[in-house]
């Protein structure tokens, strides 16, 4: 059974604005969700490393193509 | 010519200082606010770590011009389609101008157990009398562990968890009990603050005061009987004395339409002009508007003038200037950009503290007079816009 995929556009935001909208996301995800994020800030791609890593969520993907960074995270409750 | 009717919902900051700047000539100015007092906020903070019985509260009506008129009901209902608000009693008021000026909505119920830590120990965020109740709180703590969170990443005064925890520590060690009390700063963020640039100048400082801080830690829920924080991220903290900043959302106002609301409720704003989406004589300021920038007093100010100015006649927009204090144990900084810079890197001093420490004595002031407090104001933001702090530094 796959989740649902909750998309999270973080575009043009600064620090903490990626991580906030990504938080937020979580909180309201069920186990199993996907939760798809696009941010330009280029500090979050070690952030969200780091919070995948803290949470025991899976990053399903990492990519970045022409400043846009796209993360892919699976839902692990 | 009659006069045109301004409404404005809010006698906090933002509200305040929008209603003394009209002129009284060309409208007729009311202020409603649900409550008789309007509160210092960050005062707050002095309440609950040094138990100060400073001012920090006044009533609206002696901070208001003698033109305009208060209203002390609380709003229930706006319609921006047919220009009027219902209040809580019922009665509709009409108006040409409406401005939601009402901060946000501290929802206490929104995670487990933050009610129930609100009513046993006080807290620094939400009234004087719970800052009150904090401070009885805190002076009885002997040992074991003080943490200080968050429930959710957007909260407004992103410094005062921080402000928090360097007062505290303060405490403790003036109550000789500064080695058996442990404080823990949660926070939901890869550092101690919002901000990486702000975090490398505040975080040696929390390490020499002994403070722990837990990154990526958003609380979510609170067990009040084993006196454990769980976080949103997985981890948890057992303590002895919590406190812990509430979700924050747009006020609990039914409004019409409701598609100018965010998802979180805040209003939908044009980011410079403030009006609120779709409308030329509604406005939304400070903390209750959507703008990209950190919920703080001096927004609400700058955002306060900018409608005045635009009510005149002027064409002036908001920058989404910020200017909030961090203040420590005698040092302070100020976390300063706008809608083109994100924050400068400002070392602490004890010079910066003073002028946090001018601005608060002068508070009461720069609400009732807005027009003579201008001048200084207008110097000391133009002195210390980002895009010349870059250059010169501070």
């Amino acid at each position: 059974m796959s989740g649902n995929v909750i998309k999270v556009d973080a575009r043009n935001m600064a620090c903490p604005g990626p991580i906030t909208k990504v938080v937020r996301a979580y909180r309201k995800a069920n186990n199993g969700d996907i939760i798809e994020v696009l941010a330009t800030d280029p500090g979050f791609k070690p952030d969200i490393e780091a919070w995948v890593k803290r949470t025991g969520c899976e990053l399903v993907e990492l990519s970045e193509e022409g400043g846009v960074i796209k993360a892919v995270i699976k839902v692990v409750k | 010519m009659s006069k045109k009717r301004v409404l404005i919902i809010g006698g906090g900051s933002g509200g305040a200082i929008l209603a003394n700047l009209l002129n009284p000539d060309e409208y007729d100015v009311t202020v409603i606010d649900k409550s008789r007092y309007h509160t210092f906020q960050p005062g707050q903070l002095f309440v609950a770590f040094q138990g100060s019985r400073k001012e920090f509260q006044k009533p609206i009506r002696c901070l208001l011009r003698d033109e305009v008129k208060f209203v002390n009901k609380a709003v229930s209902e706006v319609n921006l389609d047919d220009r009027y608000v219902v209040t809580s009693d019922g009665a509709r008021i009409e108006y040409d101008y409406v401005i939601i000026a009402t901060g946000v909505h501290l929802d206490y119920d929104a995670i487990k157990g933050n009610r129930e830590i609100l009513n046993e120990y006080g807290d620094y965020f939400s009234s004087i009398a719970d800052a009150k109740k904090l401070w009885n709180t805190l002076r009885k703590l002997r040992k074991g562990t003080f943490f200080i969170g968050v429930a959710d990443p957007l909260y407004k005064c992103p410094p005062a968890p921080h402000k928090a925890a360097f007062l505290s520590t303060n405490l403790f060690r003036r109550m000789g009990v500064h080695d058996k009390v442990k404080v823990i700063l949660g926070m939901p963020f890869p550092h101690a603050y919002p901000s990486k640039t702000v975090s490398d100048i505040i975080e040696p400082k929390l390490e020499e005061r002994g403070i722990e801080v837990k990154t990526y830690f958003t609380v979510d829920s609170i067990d009040t009987k084993e006196k454990k924080i769980y976080s949103l991220e997985g981890d948890e903290v057992k303590y002895d004395v919590a406190t812990v900043v509430p979700v924050n959302t747009g006020p609990k106002i039914k409004v019409t339409p409701e598609k100018v609301l965010d998802d979180t409720g805040f209003f939908k704003v044009d980011k410079f002009k403030l009006n609120i989406e779709g409308y030329d004589d509604a406005f939304a300021i400070g903390d209750c508007s959507n703008v990209p920038t950190s919920k703080s007093g001096v927004t609400a100010h700058l955002h306060a003038e900018v409608v005045a100015d635009r009510l005149h006649g002027l064409d002036s927009v908001a920058d989404g200037r910020t200017h909030c204090p961090i203040v420590s144990n005698g040092e302070g900084t100020f976390v300063i950009s706008d809608y083109n810079h994100p924050p400068l890197p400002i070392r602490m001093s004890k010079f910066k503290r003073l002028q946090e420490d001018i601005f608060i004595a002068t508070y009461w002031v720069a609400v009732k007079y807005p027009k003579l407090m201008q001048p200084i104001f207008r110097s000391y933001f133009e002195a210390t816009r980002p895009g010349i702090l870059s250059k010169v530094g501070w």
